[in-house]
């Protein structure tokens, strides 16, 4: 069974197609990252899934549960951060825990339990009665991530977890999330426009722009689905050279910046062949490198790829 | 009902236990204390307890006390960024809305007997002489049921305008536009012709207090529950979402 499946899934604002047909099928117990540029339709998805917005055509099922029939029984088997941490920063950090395990009807001694336990490892617990007004962003995301794992969720929803933190932050908020994806082995629905933190916890990703879903699988089938095998060289080559190796039938693609040629071929395993022309020509070479697009490079083409169509 | 008193707890916890690290809420507080409890009851005398008048004063103190903090229910969540935290959990839109209207209702109705208790031990130690001066039952009767319904009536207005409003300012002066509303049928009774006031004033003694205590009781009962009723239609998850 999927923790999500979603039917030509859409809703309108307007005449905006904030989710635009999206059929998707997200496996259990595995972190799935959303992919995708500001306003692309993110957000609506997760709202959408959890029942807190109505779709206009389509159908999703969370957990097995219809979202328009059943968003009820979605929201009690789900977690979710969303665009802001929600926390409430006039009480303390066990206070807003515990107002959410009473909220899901955990009894005193399983909530305290559960506050160290989740606390703990995120080094907030010697700090737990203290209001969090004024802490810092990382610290209310960690918590904020916390209070989404309160109630033992099949599934959680975490909507740009990361954003605005400073990278040292957002590294050890994404260190936190794959402890605890893997010691609570629940599903997550990961938002985020940082392809690092999707390749670095997902296990497969979607990505989607405009509402529409533009490609899923894993981060290592994106990257060979949707790029050439690429050949990185470095030295010094005239400009002669430059102009010949366009004219090669198996250079599919090149750029030339600051003694960097960064070539797409038509097939990798003949790189030997530009290698072989670039000394005849007497180029002085450094280094060659042959490696797949990371994804980055998948997410601009898809990207670049919908809005020419787009536009 | 587990979760209407969820909800609650939650609302009266940041209200009065953490709501300001400062101590300016508590302190605000002991001055409404000072001032309802002692003060008044001190310029009254012994008609603090005896005047019927006094009902106007406790039908009036819960819907200025709840007035005071109701306003932050929704707009405050939402002004916070944290409706939407609160709208994607298990909770039905019943029991937020409800847990909040219970959490306004009781800060109003524990407020205003704790100044009613104040008021009393004031009352005696300053004009007792002996003897020990408390409200007549059908007064402390009428009290109490106007107390939790003008609480009640201050709490769903409260809610509906807080519901509707952009932020906690906003909510708050359509708050204190709504008190002065109130307020106007007493401003105009000096334009009431003289005459006019004497028959009414005669037709108000002839009445049975304990009759119209029960018609006011009634009347508002039926104001709290459309009121209710309204803000339960008011509140749509997607809406208050999209707000």
């Amino acid at each position: 069974m999927y923790a999500i499946k979603t039917t030509q899934f859409s809703r309108n604002f307007g005449n905006l197609k904030a989710v635009d047909r999206l059929s998707l099928e997200v496996p259990r117990g595995i972190v799935f990252g959303f992919l995708g540029p500001n306003g692309s339709g993110k957000t609506t998805t997760i709202r959408l899934l959890l029942g807190l917005l109505d779709a206009d055509e389509g159908q999703a099922e969370v957990l097995g549960f219809d979202t328009r029939q059943q968003p009820d029984e979605v929201r009690t088997r789900c977690g979710a951060l969303l665009e802001h941490h929600g926390l409430y920063e006039r009480l303390s950090a066990a206070d807003n825990l515990d107002y959410y395990g009473r909220i899901w009807h955990m009894s005193k001694p399983e909530r305290e339990n559960r506050i160290r336990e989740l606390l703990s490892p995120l080094e907030l617990y010697d700090r737990r009665n203290e209001p969090i007004g004024r802490w810092s962003r990382g610290m209310k995301q960690k918590l904020a991530v916390a209070r989404t794992l309160m109630h033992h969720p099949e599934l959680i929803f975490l909507d740009e977890p990361t954003s605005g933190l400073d990278p040292v932050a957002s590294a050890t908020l994404r260190d936190d999330l794959e402890t605890l994806a893997e010691q609570e082995g629940v599903t997550i629905f990961l938002t985020t426009h940082n392809l690092a933190e999707a390749e670095k916890l997902c296990t497969q990703v979607g990505v989607i722009n405009h509402g529409k879903l533009l490609a899923v699988g894993s981060p290592e089938e994106l990257r060979s689905r949707t790029s050439a095998p690429r050949l990185y060289v470095t030295g010094k080559f005239a400009p002669q050279t430059i102009d010949q190796l366009k004219t090669n039938p198996l250079v599919a693609k090149m750029e030339h910046h600051s003694g960097r040629l960064v070539l797409d071929l038509t097939d990798l395993t003949r790189s030997y062949e530009i290698v072989a022309q670039l000394v005849g020509v007497g180029a002085q070479i450094d280094e060659v490198r042959k490696e797949k697009a990371d994804l980055e490079d998948v997410f601009l083409n898809l990207v670049e790829d919908e809005n020419r169509g787009v536009a | 009902m587990a979760d209407i008193f969820t909800v609650a707890w939650k609302e009266l916890r940041e209200m009065l236990i953490q709501g300001d690290p400062r101590g300016r809420s508590k302190l605000s507080l002991l001055i409404v204390v000072a001032v309802f409890g002692v003060l008044i009851p001190l310029q009254n005398g012994r008609a603090w307890v005896d005047s019927p008048l006094s009902i106007i004063v406790w039908g009036w103190m819960p819907f200025l006390w709840v007035s005071g903090i109701v306003a932050d229910s929704f707009a405050g969540e939402r002004e916070r960024h944290t409706l939407e935290a609160l709208l994607a959990t298990r909770l039905s839109d019943r029991a937020i809305l409800f847990g909040k209207l219970l959490a306004a209702l009781f800060y109003g109705f524990v407020l205003t007997w704790a100044i009613l208790l104040v008021s009393l031990v004031t009352v005696n130690v300053a004009f007792g002489q002996g003897e020990l001066l408390i409200f007549p039952l059908p007064l402390s009767l009428a009290a109490l049921s106007f107390s939790i319904l003008i609480s009640g009536l201050a709490a769903s207005i409260g809610v509906l305008v807080s519901l509707r409003a952009g932020s906690v300012r906003q909510a708050q002066q359509m708050m204190s536009i709504g008190m002065f509303v109130l307020f106007i049928p007493f401003m105009l009774i000096q334009f009431i012709p003289a005459n006019l006031l004497q028959s009414l004033g005669e037709t108000l003694k002839r009445t049975d207090p304990a009759l119209a205590a029960i018609w006011v009781t009634g009347g508002l009962l039926i104001l709290d529950v459309v009121l209710i009723a309204i803000g339960m239609r008011l509140f749509q998850r997607s809406k208050l979402i999209l707000d």
